[in-house]
């Protein structure tokens, strides 16, 4: 015996009589499309005003119906699991029986109001669908040559192949002359790696004035290489 | 140099952790729960619902609407959710009914919305709403003045009561309204609770008061127009306006008139419904009766009535009246048995049944009698079974749905879905379990999770005075696993195959091996305690319930009552020594009013009591009642090497748990570092005050805490939340910034976060609860009047959410933000306060600096929470589960305050700031929840592993989700896309090449040294 029916909330009841007159019913439409054919893909969503008050559910057919949408400017988005939606900037006024529909972009000012404005009912398309994982990162032949550091390595590589045979034709004057700017560059190397930074440094200065020893120093390689060559021949 | 950091940024920024498609599933689970049946009224109860195919099959559901505001289908062969559907928190699921493949729904006070979903994959085919939820009644309970019926006739249209005097009927393709009645006194005298349709009238029966009690009043209307036909007063005096009365029609035989069956003064009384309500009142003759029991057969033609000594009798509703068919032998009022439940079902053919189950305290079994009253050339025959029901693991059954199969002429078998006082959903085909479902899960309350012992090697063997054979055979059994042994070593070191970080850590199929951790510490035991006296232990590899205790109720078991679990601590882990243990303190509200607080201490591996480790593990689990009234607040505290339990009672006096000398004297010796900030005060004016613990305990030998300061906030601000800074480790005391000086974190111990709020506006402070300074205070919009703000604090970062809908601010844009404040000692860069060991009383405590920053969140969330790892050294990411049932992580990068608004400077750029963005970045690949559906989160726990990287996270709520995560990577294991393979053939194809080419080099070298000179 304890229910108290005659708790009947006078306040509501006025409420229920005399609200209908502003506000609108916000009709739209989920356009199906290859992102998301139907509601099984889709799932239960909804399309929400705001912070979710005012909201209604996708159907299956794609079509939603806001209730009671009283006047006022609205952000309008739809809160689905597997699906990415614009949202819409709608306003409801007093005064007209049709509200008007923008485009907008989240994090922006909702004023001044975009200038497109976008026909009522409502038609939402899912733009795209969310893909949660990264793929594995797996042994590639192909991507491992793609890669720039790797392609700069066989380029390296190419050279030092080649190198023998470029010197080889080269021009006897200009070989001298290559070799002798190798030799500085090799004895700054061997000298760096062996710690003695001044000598290195006096090496590559002193190469200037002493041309002498330089091709002396380089010459083993040059003749190794030929030399190895004749052998063969 | 510039370049170079540029590409550190973006590497960083791109490679963040996500989830691998092959991981899913094994790295994280996800239980989804329906929730507990809602079992009270008969419109949201389960029942078995048959759809018809296409081809003539027919399959069952079973329906119900359930107190996590869902309405869900189980399939019944196996137990696996067919579909639910999820209903907003502020719009209740009230009543639901199928016809065919469509099942109806209302929902929202009075009824404000119907919708109409497949009953097969439950999909919404039509949502109409009727009012707005604000202006929807409020009746106690919550389905009175909300009734559903289908048109039978015709196309199954829908007719739905709302607001207990609104008839409306909608098109069940459209959901347009064909047509509306509106009772002429909108329900201020007669509150309409009960529909009726046939196929020219619709019935709606409702009770005026009168005097002592209710009247009955019936209304026709034309079920084709809307048309009101006529309404009378039947002269009648109902005492439960609830049960007492509700309508009987019987769709074997349509030609048969409904009627209206009431119980008055002990005497079962039936109105034929016409529609000129010419009729008059009729009685049952026979016997005296209690009460009557409509067991969802209504619509067939049946109902039980309770004699006075408690015995069911069976009445139908026939061709030649309402007649007494049936009495159910030995069902009146016994000390051997308990009350019975009756509940209704149907066979494929669409005859009715009922089953009777009650619980035999003499076999410990449950009984069910089924009753098919068509059977036997009409005369009625009754099978029946008992149900080895463990009683000890899911209490009492609460409600029993039904189903039947007549494959013979005196064959019935019966599906009984059973809803038990744990919250347990169990399916038993005749004395069979099918299957069972822990729905008590979508109702925890508390949980925490607790580290796992390391995996015990047996080395044991028989001493030192072995003789050598028996020494020689055990050596030997013992070496007669060294070649697998070894061809797994070499396996192992060529492929790599080492415990990885991205498997699976749960136990093989077969394993009987106690519970132990993994390599990496990702399992662990999740220990949640449910509203429904319950405790659980979950697997937190795989969700698998380990163990379970149902709590007893010490001396309010005899007048019964229930227990509500405040908080859970973990008193004793692994690293201790020993078993772990945990404390969980809970308030018991016996039936009598009483208040206790009582304490449950178990042993989170086995569930066993440690305060009595002899009681039977399948017996209730008994409590310790510490204090004879409410708990005011709760906490753990550690005293050297042990945590204790501190309580306050409402006198503001201290309990310890454990209360042994040592304790207390542990206790008198930290008293002066002990700070408590409490809410006093009357509710709605809840003020915070200080307090601090009386050295001397008072001459009822407790300590009582005594006032020290009272944090004055304006007077219609109420306390809604106090959040402490959690007791974590730090790795680091300050951050070095890109111009080598260093901004050192404000790590007060005693630092809290208090969200308090009016009707017009929400605040956010940040106190020193030793003291009660305010370091930062910030104002917040309310939103409807209500404070909706998420918080989380965590090291020296505060986080909190809200929602800004306000049109005239600077920015004018409506949305949910998120604002991230970093609090730095001192005034500025390389002012060291030592905030983190200060004295309280020190002037410099509260010398801050904050720096802050506002972000756009994409969408509303329910929670929010910080990760945690072993040292802290791992950057802390942010959890959050949003409105669309996902668990999202945001990266603490995008969330620094101290981002730039202009192009990062170098110095920025290499402590890896960005630009400032207002809006975070809504990447999916930061679900961590992926494809899951995680509905209904309310908390999310989370843990460190023993792998600093990873984070443990555990969602609960109504469904329950674990995953981990690695904030800043696995950077301390080596990466799960590392090619062994690769290394291991570069580094023998090199070795290779040596081998071939020394002796050429060497062959080489030699020739050189004849020939060259």
């Amino acid at each position: 015996m304890r229910i108290p029916l005659g708790l009947l909330a006078l306040a509501s009841l006025l409420l229920s009589c005399c609200y209908p007159v502003l506000a609108l019913d916000l009709k739209g439409r989920i356009r199906w499309n290859e992102v998301c054919p139907g509601i099984g893909d889709l799932g239960q969503a909804k399309v929400v005003l705001d912070n979710g008050k005012l909201r209604g559910g996708v159907t299956r057919d794609g079509s939603f119906v806001i209730p009671d949408v009283p006047a006022g400017t609205y952000v309008l988005s739809v809160a689905a699991h597997d699906h990415v939606f614009d949202q819409l900037r709608v306003d409801v006024f007093e005064t007209e029986t049709l509200p008007e529909v923008r485009p907008y972009i989240p994090g922006t000012p909702l004023s001044p109001a975009a200038v497109v404005t976008l026909p009522y009912p409502i038609v939402l398309a899912p733009r795209q669908r969310n893909d949660y994982f990264v793929p594995r990162q797996s042994f590639n032949l192909l991507a491992m040559f793609q890669n720039p550091m790797m392609l700069l390595m066989l380029g390296m590589g190419g050279l030092v192949v080649a190198m023998p045979y470029l010197m080889k034709n080269m021009d006897p004057a200009m070989l001298q002359d290559f070799q002798k700017r190798q030799a500085r560059i090799g004895s700054l190397q061997s000298s760096l790696q062996s710690g003695d930074l001044s000598g290195g440094l006096s090496a590559l200065m002193d190469t200037g004035e002493e041309e002498k020893p330089a091709p002396k120093q380089t010459t083993p390689a040059g003749i190794k290489h030929r030399s190895g060559k004749g052998k063969k021949r | 140099m510039r370049l170079l950091s540029v590409l550190i940024t973006i590497c960083c920024l791109t490679q963040s952790w996500a989830l691998h498609s092959s991981e899913a599933g094994i790295v994280d689970w996800h239980k989804p729960l329906v929730g507990v049946p809602l079992y009270s009224t008969l419109s949201t109860a389960p029942a078995f619902h048959r759809i018809s195919e296409a081809d003539g099959r027919t399959h069952s559901v079973v329906l119900t609407a359930t107190a996590s505001n869902v309405l869900a289908a189980l399939d019944p062969v196996d137990g696996t959710i067919a579909w639910r559907h999820i209903f907003e928190a502020n719009e209740h699921v009230i009543a639901y009914k199928q016809h065919g493949n469509v099942v109806a729904t209302v929902s929202g006070s009075g009824g404000a919305t119907l919708r109409l979903l497949d009953a097969t994959t439950g999909h919404l085919l039509v949502e109409r709403c009727f009012h707005k939820l604000e202006a929807g009644r409020l009746f106690e309970p919550e389905t009175l003045g909300t009734a559903l019926a289908f048109d039978n006739e015709e196309n199954g249209d829908t007719y739905v009561l709302s607001n207990a005097h609104i008839l409306r009927r909608t098109n069940a393709k459209t959901g347009e309204v064909v047509w509306g009645w509106s009772a002429p006194d909108q329900a201020s005298l007669v509150a309409y609770s009960r529909l009726i349709a046939t196929s020219s009238t619709v019935y709606v029966v409702g009770l005026a008061k009168s005097f002592t009690s209710y009247t009955l009043h019936v209304s026709a209307v034309s079920a084709k127009t809307g048309e009101f036909i006529t309404s009378i007063d039947v002269p009648s005096s109902i005492t439960n306006g609830l049960t007492d009365f509700f309508v009987l029609a019987s769709n074997k035989h349509p030609q048969v008139k409904p009627r209206i069956m009431w119980l008055e003064g002990g005497a079962i009384k039936s109105f034929p419904l016409t529609p000129e309500l010419k009729e008059t009142p009729m009685m049952i003759k026979g016997a005296e009766y209690h009460k009557i029991v409509d067991v969802g057969l209504s619509e067939h033609g049946q109902f039980v009535a309770i004699k006075e000594d408690g015995a069911g009798r069976v009445i139908r509703l026939g061709e030649d009246g309402v007649k007494v068919i049936w009495e159910f032998a030995e069902s009146a009022t016994s000390k051997q048995y308990t009350e019975s439940i009756y509940s209704g079902g149907l066979d494929k053919d669409g005859w009715p049944y009922i089953a009777r189950v009650y619980w035999s305290h003499i076999s410990k079994k449950a009984s069910a009698h089924i009753l098919a009253a068509h059977l036997a050339d009409g005369k009625g025959l009754v099978t029946g079974f008992t149900l080895p029901f463990q009683t000890s693991d899911h209490g009492v059954i609460t409600h029993v749905a039904v189903d039947i199969a007549n494959p013979e002429e005196f064959k019935v078998l019966a599906r009984l879905f059973l809803t038990t006082s744990t919250g347990a959903v169990q399916l038993w085909q005749q004395n069979e379990l099918q299957w069972s479902r822990e729905e008590g899960l979508a109702e925890i309350k508390v949980a925490e999770l607790v580290e796992l012992p390391e995996k015990q090697v047996v080395t044991a063997h028989a001493g030192e005075d072995e003789p050598v054979g028996e020494r020689l055979v055990r050596q030997l059994s013992d070496a007669r696993d060294f070649p697998q042994y070894a061809l797994n070593f070499a396996r192992r070191f060529v492929t790599g195959s080492y415990a990885s970080v991205s498997s699976s850590v749960a136990p093989s199929a077969n394993a009987s091996e106690p519970l132990a951790r993994d390599e990496f510490g990702f399992r662990k035991v999740i220990i949640a305690v449910t509203a429904r006296s319950k405790i659980y232990g979950i697997d937190s590899a795989n969700g698998e319930v380990l163990w379970s205790r149902v709590f007893g109720l010490g001396w309010a078991a005899e007048v019964g009552g229930h227990i509500i679990p405040v908080k859970i601590f973990v008193t004793r882990t692994v690293n201790d020594g020993g078993a772990p243990e945990v404390v969980l303190v809970t308030q018991r509200k016996a039936s009598n009013s009483l208040v206790d607080t009582v304490i449950f201490h178990v042993n989170p591996l086995t569930g066993e009591d440690v305060r009595d480790p002899t009681s039977p593990r399948d017996g209730l689990l008994q409590g310790l009642d510490v204090i004879a009234g409410p708990l005011v607040e709760t906490y753990m505290l550690q005293l050297g090497p042990s945590n204790v339990v501190v309580l306050l009672d409402e006198f503001v006096q201290v309990h310890l748990y454990p209360n042994t000398d040592e304790i207390r004297d542990a206790f008198v010796k930290a008293l002066p570092s002990i700070y408590l900030p409490l809410r006093t005060g009357p509710p709605k004016h809840r003020q915070l005050t200080g307090h601090q613990i009386s050295p001397k305990p008072e001459f009822t030998g407790k300590h009582v805490a005594q006032p020290t300061w009272t944090l004055s906030l304006p007077p219609s601000e109420d306390i809604l939340a106090i959040i402490p800074r959690p007791r974590e480790p730090i790795a680091s005391l300050g951050k070095v910034l890109g111009n080598r000086t260093t901004l050192y974190k404000y790590l007060n111990p005693h630092l809290s976060a208090v969200v308090a709020g009016s009707s017009v506006s929400c605040s956010l402070y940040l106190i020193d609860s030793a003291k009660g300074t305010v370091l930062y205070h910030v104002v917040l919009p309310s939103t409807d009047g209500a404070c909706d703000i998420k918080v989380v604090l965590a090291e020296n970062w505060l986080v909190y959410q809200y929602y800004d809908g306000d049109m005239g601010g600077v920015d004018q844009a409506k949305g949910y933000r998120i604002v991230s404040v970093e609090l730095y000692e001192g005034s500025g860069v390389d002012d060291k306060t030592r905030s983190s060991d200060l004295s309280s009383l020190s002037n410099k405590s509260t010398a801050i600096t904050t720096f802050e920053e506002t972000f756009v969140l994409p969408r509303a969330i329910s929670t929010i929470v910080s990760t945690a790892t072993t040292h802290g050294i791992t950057m802390k990411d942010i959890i959050v589960a949003s409105e669309n049932h996902q668990i999202q992580s945001f990266p603490r990068r995008f969330l620094d305050p101290r981002r730039p608004k202009r192009k990062p400077t170098n110095e920025e750029l290499e402590e890896w700031l960005i630009q400032y963005d207002p809006i975070l970045p809504d990447d999916p690949k930061r679900v961590l929840s992926h494809t899951y559906q995680v509905v209904g989160t309310k908390h999310i726990v989370t843990s460190p592993a023993l792998l600093e990287s990873t984070s443990l996270v555990f969602a609960y709520g109504q469904d329950l989700f674990f995953t981990r995560v690695a904030p800043s990577n696995t950077f301390d294991v080596l990466s799960e896309d590392f090619n062994k393979a690769q290394l291991v053939l570069t580094i023998a194809g090199l070795a290779l090449a040596i081998v071939i080419a020394k002796p050429i080099v060497r062959r080489k070298r030699l020739r050189e040294k004849w020939y060259d000179q």
